[in-house]
């Protein structure tokens, strides 16, 4: 077993191989703000209790300042930067937008990547399931009524949110 | 974040002979959720973090004989999607519902969640040096004491945070702990320690021992159960009180009950003189009452938490009512 | 560097403490003995501020009754979800700082220059869009503080609150203690209302004059009464330093004010909806007369009475707003409900600033390209200003808004503008980019009419092309337009004075609250809640509810759940983070319904008037008046929490 003080890693970054020499102590937020200027993940709390720099880690959604980047190598992770496609905005985003859900914005990438992995698991759902999984984030702002209805309108647009 | 050196262990035995060797200066890290917090607030300084994470020998869940055997990494969002769990083990189900939130589910761990540490506000911050933590005083007693225990509260008035814990040891669970040199078994009830025991820390585990299994037997049939938990907020709260009841009724008397609270007591606190008292009776509200009040007979409330006593009353009568009938 | 080292090195500096006396109670600091926390005493500016219309004496003279009551409310933190932030970088001589702000013209540019010795022209302030202002990053202190340190080790330098500082060390709602006193006639008429109200400051002022005056606006104008007077007294200590916070002073003012009126409607017996509907102020204003000179603006803070409002509907958001909770058909006496879990409604109103007047200037530049830039000097503090003041500017040119763009928040790039404060960025900005607008089209209706020697009346403007109809049928298309014009005539750049000589401008609301309070837990649930305002014209009907459905639950936070704890003895805060203050989540909202009574203004550009701040106004006292409906005991102290529910219940444990 080795005792390290520095970690060469790699992450699936938004289905791009990204390779980098870490330390132990720098949160998953950090590499991604800091070392690959991914800086849409926002820092609100750095305690786990805000949701702004909600990622998705093989998929599901975690506070990125609460988790070592090191625990996280060789695992898949999306950014608010890796739901466009082909400039083509995600359906979650494109929602907050007609919806107005969203104030000043800063909570919006960690409530579009919640959204987005909830959608993916559940077709149909209600008011109480998008509350209940959209319950780690905070919006100070507290734009929670038009948030609600950009999910909803979003998971009606019949199809696959994600490939 | 203070710096520190991490490791992989390949194997349970590595992690152990590791930890035991380094001591205090080594720690164990799952989910990191509870373990980062303490170190960038400064309550834990660790000079090396063992990921625990990857062993795949502790993050499965079966079932043997109808019990069920939880490896101690089984992240709590693979646990609450579990399909059994729902049948037979509904406790678990809505302690876990009403646990954390999503992206806290999704990386801790059921071994972080009963090793946390407690949420105390004296504790967790860095400008008091409070008795837990090596100092002199506990700064809670005659301070702002609105979240801390109403039992066993006289040297350090912590509440234990955890959600799960009320629940397993209502369903009687039992811990697997592995050391350098041996395992053993014993009633998850008999895991926590009264900082009367131990005033820095809350569980039984012996330097180099983890926790790598939870083991749940199987209800019996025409057991039912419920968590009841009262917050302040509706999601991402730690309880004010908590209920975890498991019971059953035959023959129109009680034949079965265990009765546990969170939020009151520096560790799940079982309420045995309720459970004594309703054996063999008619379950009847009044009854329940009369029982939790022989619980909270016992109660030496601070001058911020006296309300606890009357939640922690409404809990348990709810949580009787809820099961046994 | 990487903060980690820059922490470290903070580690290492020592610092020698010499202990003085401190005070966690503004009443023990305000002994005439007391340690002086600055030279001169601990009541800022040495006294009250005291404003009167009329006498009270005389009025509490003619009362056949008087009701007393005291309120307390608790130190509430603003907690945008991005903390404070500065970076600073010297080239030469010139400053360039980067910011959160409240205003970049006004209060950092000026501070900067001062704070640093070098004139203003040297520093350019620049705000990007800011993570969740909530009128509390109005602290100068960061700006100057990167600029020294900058200056120091010739590298730019950026300073970023931690999570805990934003709580600790940002700026805080004042907790307050009013002391409220009201007289009632014989035929019930309001004959005096007496409030006098302590703040506590923490050692620093900061917003502290403007928040404690606006506590006092509700006592003295909310309710029709000859005789009003306000007390208010700021008071040093040693908890952290309060601020400017959405509405200043207003909510603890208004949450004073509007549980004592419930308690008076009861007293008398009267519904709470019925008293209020009698003794609100209406749309003539308060008795009283004049003193402000003819011809000059009018406050729209203002004490004196005889004065109308430019318009006042508050009539109607009683109307609708109690219509929309069913108030009549289901309002019970209170405590009348069975069982253990109780409902109750409870309602409250708000009145507030309309349309503060601040100069404010703005920049309208129409391209050869067809597109227009919008400059305005003020920020974007998350409210969505920008998108606000982007339709004004479309719809004054009547163009699709899609060809406008906005630029905002660099000082080098825009004109001067005020302070993002009293909800008046749609008013003041609002009318600049309108008036801005309105010129740039007459300009060019001007310069084509010019061309094709057409008259005025025989144009239309059509999405800014223009069609002519005598002496012959033509069209200019908005391209052509803009090729007729200078580079200069095609950008216009105002400073206007917004306000009134004659009116009056305020915003009103009246909200609704409907709660079932668990009487063997102490938890409140809001079941159904109602915001109604009048807040003129809604420019933005998606983004206008966004800010009263963010303002109802932001301050359901401070109803119930949301205080900075401070430990008794030390004055250590003890939960600077959104765990422990208790930050409202997503499944704590309500099923919540806002009403715009959506009736133009005279004075606001387009119709508009204030709207940010008011939303947060009436909340806490709906929710408490609320409560008591429910199970009949009143709560003057904020949070209401389960603890504090439950320690006023008759318990049934208790012998």
């Amino acid at each position: 077993m080795k005792i390290k003080k520095r970690w060469k890693v790699f992450f699936l970054i938004n289905g791009k191989r990204r390779s980098l020499t870490i330390e132990p102590h720098w949160t998953l937020l950090e590499v991604l703000r800091d070392q690959l200027g991914l800086t849409g993940t926002k820092k609100g709390c750095d305690r786990a209790e805000c949701g702004s720099c909600t990622v998705l880690l093989e998929r599901e959604p975690v506070y990125s300042c609460q988790v070592l980047a090191v625990q996280a190598r060789g695992q898949r992770i999306t950014t608010i930067e890796g739901l466009t496609r082909n400039g083509k905005l995600h359906p979650v985003q494109q929602s907050f937008i007609d919806h107005d859900g969203v104030q000043c914005g800063f909570c919006t990438p960690g409530f579009v990547l919640t959204a987005s992995a909830f959608l993916d698991r559940t077709r149909r759902p209600t008011p109480d399931q998008v509350k209940q999984a959209l319950s780690g984030n905070i919006c100070r702002c507290n734009a929670y009524v038009k948030i609600i209805e950009s999910v909803l309108s979003a998971s009606k647009r019949g199809k696959r949110i994600r490939d | 974040m203070h710096p520190f050196r991490y490791a992989e262990p390949e194997s349970v035995a590595e992690a152990c002979r590791f930890l035991k060797r380094q001591g205090t200066s080594a720690m164990p890290i799952a989910g990191g959720t509870d373990l980062l917090s303490e170190i960038k607030d400064g309550v834990a300084k660790p000079e090396s973090v063992l990921n625990l994470k990857r062993l795949p020998s502790l993050a499965h869940i079966r079932e043997q004989d109808g019990a069920l055997r939880i490896g101690g990494m089984t992240t709590l969002s693979q646990l609450q999607v579990y399909p059994v769990l729902r049948r037979n083990f509904r406790i678990i189900e809505e302690a876990l519902s009403t646990l954390a939130t999503p992206q806290i589910r999704a990386v801790g761990t059921v071994a972080g969640n009963l090793c946390q540490r407690p949420r105390c506000l004296y504790y967790r911050h860095p400008l008091f040096l409070c008795a837990k933590k090596g100092g002199t005083t506990c700064f809670a007693l005659d301070g702002d004491s609105r979240y801390h225990a109403i039992l066993q509260n006289d040297l350090c008035p912590m509440v234990h945070p955890s959600d799960l814990a009320p629940a397993f040891i209502a369903l009687e669970a039992q811990v697997l702990l592995a050391g350098p040199e041996e395992k053993r078994l014993l009633p998850l009830e008999e895991f926590f320690l009264l900082p009367g025991q131990n005033l820095s820390r809350e569980t039984v585990l012996k330097p180099g021992e983890i926790l790598v299994e939870v083991r749940v037997p199987k209800p019996k049939a025409g057991t039912r159960g419920t968590y009841l938990k009262f917050r302040e907020r509706g999601a991402g709260d730690f309880a004010l009180v908590s209920a975890a009841c498991s019971g059953r009724v035959l023959r129109g008397t009680v034949a079965e009950l265990r009765l546990v609270l969170g939020g009151v007591a520096p560790i799940p606190f079982r309420a045995r003189q309720a459970e004594e008292m309703l054996m063999g009776q008619r379950p009847k509200k009044e009854f329940f009452a009369a029982a939790a009040q022989a619980v909270l007979a016992a109660a030496t409330p601070l001058s911020g938490n006296r309300y606890k006593i009357e939640a922690a009353r409404t809990l348990m009568v709810r949580a009787m009512q809820a099961v046994l009938k | 560097m990487r903060e980690e080292v820059a922490e470290a090195a903070l580690d290492l500096i020592q610092v020698e403490y010499e202990i003085l006396p401190a005070f966690f109670d503004p009443m023990q600091a305000m002994k005439p003995d007391a340690f002086s926390i600055h030279p001169g005493g601990n009541i800022a500016g040495g006294k009250p501020i005291v404003l009167e219309r009329g006498s009270v004496e005389e009025g509490f003279a003619q009362a056949e009754r008087t009701f007393e009551g005291t309120y307390t409310t608790q130190v509430h933190c603003a907690a945008g979800m991005e903390p404070r932030v500065a970076l600073a970088q010297w080239d030469g001589d010139f400053l360039t700082v980067w910011k959160s702000s409240r205003g970049i013209h006004m209060l950092d540019r000026p501070a900067l220059a001062r704070g640093l010795g070098i004139p203003a022209q040297q520093v350019r302030v620049i705000c990007p869009a800011m993570g969740g202002g909530f009128g509390s990053k109005d602290e100068t202190r960061m700006g100057t503080l990167t600029a020294l340190l900058a200056r120091k080790c010739g590298k730019p330098v950026r300073m970023e609150y931690t999570r805990q500082e934003e709580f600790v060390a940002g700026r805080t709602r004042h907790p307050s203690i009013t002391h409220l006193k009201v007289g009632i006639g014989r035929n019930g008429e309001i004959t005096a209302i007496h409030a006098r109200t302590i703040m506590s400051k923490g050692a620093y002022m900061s917003s502290g004059s403007a928040v404690i005056r606006r506590c006092g606006q509700g006592a003295l104008y909310l309710y029709q009464t000859p005789n009003a007077k306000f007390e208010g007294t700021l008071v040093y200590t040693n908890v952290p330093p309060a601020g400017s916070y959405r509405a200043l002073g207003a909510p603890q003012g208004q949450f004073a004010l509007e549980v004592h009126m419930d308690k008076i409607a009861e007293a008398l017996g009267l519904n709470p909806l019925e008293f209020r509907r009698r003794h609100h102020v209406k749309p003539e204003g308060q008795p009283g007369r004049r003193l402000t000179p003819p011809g000059e603006l009018v406050s729209d803070q203002p004490v004196e009475g005889g004065i109308p409002f430019s318009s006042n509907r508050l009539s109607e958001c009683v109307r609708l707003g109690s219509r929309a909770m069913g108030w009549q058909r289901r309002w019970r006496p209170p405590n009348s409900s069975p069982g253990p879990k109780k409902r109750g409604l409870g309602m409250a109103l708000g009145l507030y600033r309309g349309g503060l007047a601040q100069k404010a200037g703005a920049e309208v530049e129409a391209r050869l390209d067809g597109s227009v830039e919008i400059r305005v000097g003020t920020i974007d503090v998350g409210e969505g200003a920008f998108t606000t003041l982007l339709q004004i500017g479309a719809e004054a040119l009547e163009i699709e808004p899609a060809r406008v763009t906005i630029l905002g928040g660099d000082t080098a790039t825009t004109p001067e503008a005020p302070v993002t404060s009293g909800s008046s960025t749609t008013f003041s900005m609002g009318t600049a980019v309108q008036q801005a607008a309105a010129t740039l089209k007459e300009r060019i209706l001007d310069r084509v009419c010019a061309q094709l020697g057409a008259d005025r009346e025989n144009v239309k403007w059509n999405k800014g092309a223009i069609q002519m109809n005598r002496p012959t049928k033509k069209t200019v298309a908005w391209k052509q337009a803009l090729a007729l014009l200078s580079p200069e005539e095609r950008r216009v750049r105002l400073a206007i004075q917004p306000g009134s000589t004659e009116f009056v401008i305020n915003s009103f609301a009246a909200h609704f609250a409907e709660v079932e309070v668990d009487t063997e837990t102490g938890k409140v649930a809001v079941v159904k809640y109602v915001a109604a305002h009048d807040s003129g014209r809604i420019v933005n009907p998606a983004a206008a509810q966004n800010q009263v459905e963010g303002g109802v639950m932001q301050m359901l936070g401070y109803a119930l759940t949301e205080e900075l704890l401070v430990d008794p003895k030390t004055g250590i805060p003890l939960n600077g983070n959104f765990l422990e203050h208790k930050v409202p989540v997503i499944v704590d909202l309500p099923p919540l319904k806002t009403i715009f009574v959506n009736a133009p203004d005279p004075a606001g550009p387009f119709g508009a008037k204030a709207l940010g701040e008011p939303p947060s106004i009436p909340v806490a006292p709906a929710i408490s008046n609320a409560i008591y409906n429910a199970i009949g005991i009143r709560f003057q102290d904020l949070p209401i929490t389960p603890g504090k529910i439950l320690d006023q219940l008759p318990l049934k444990g208790r012998g």
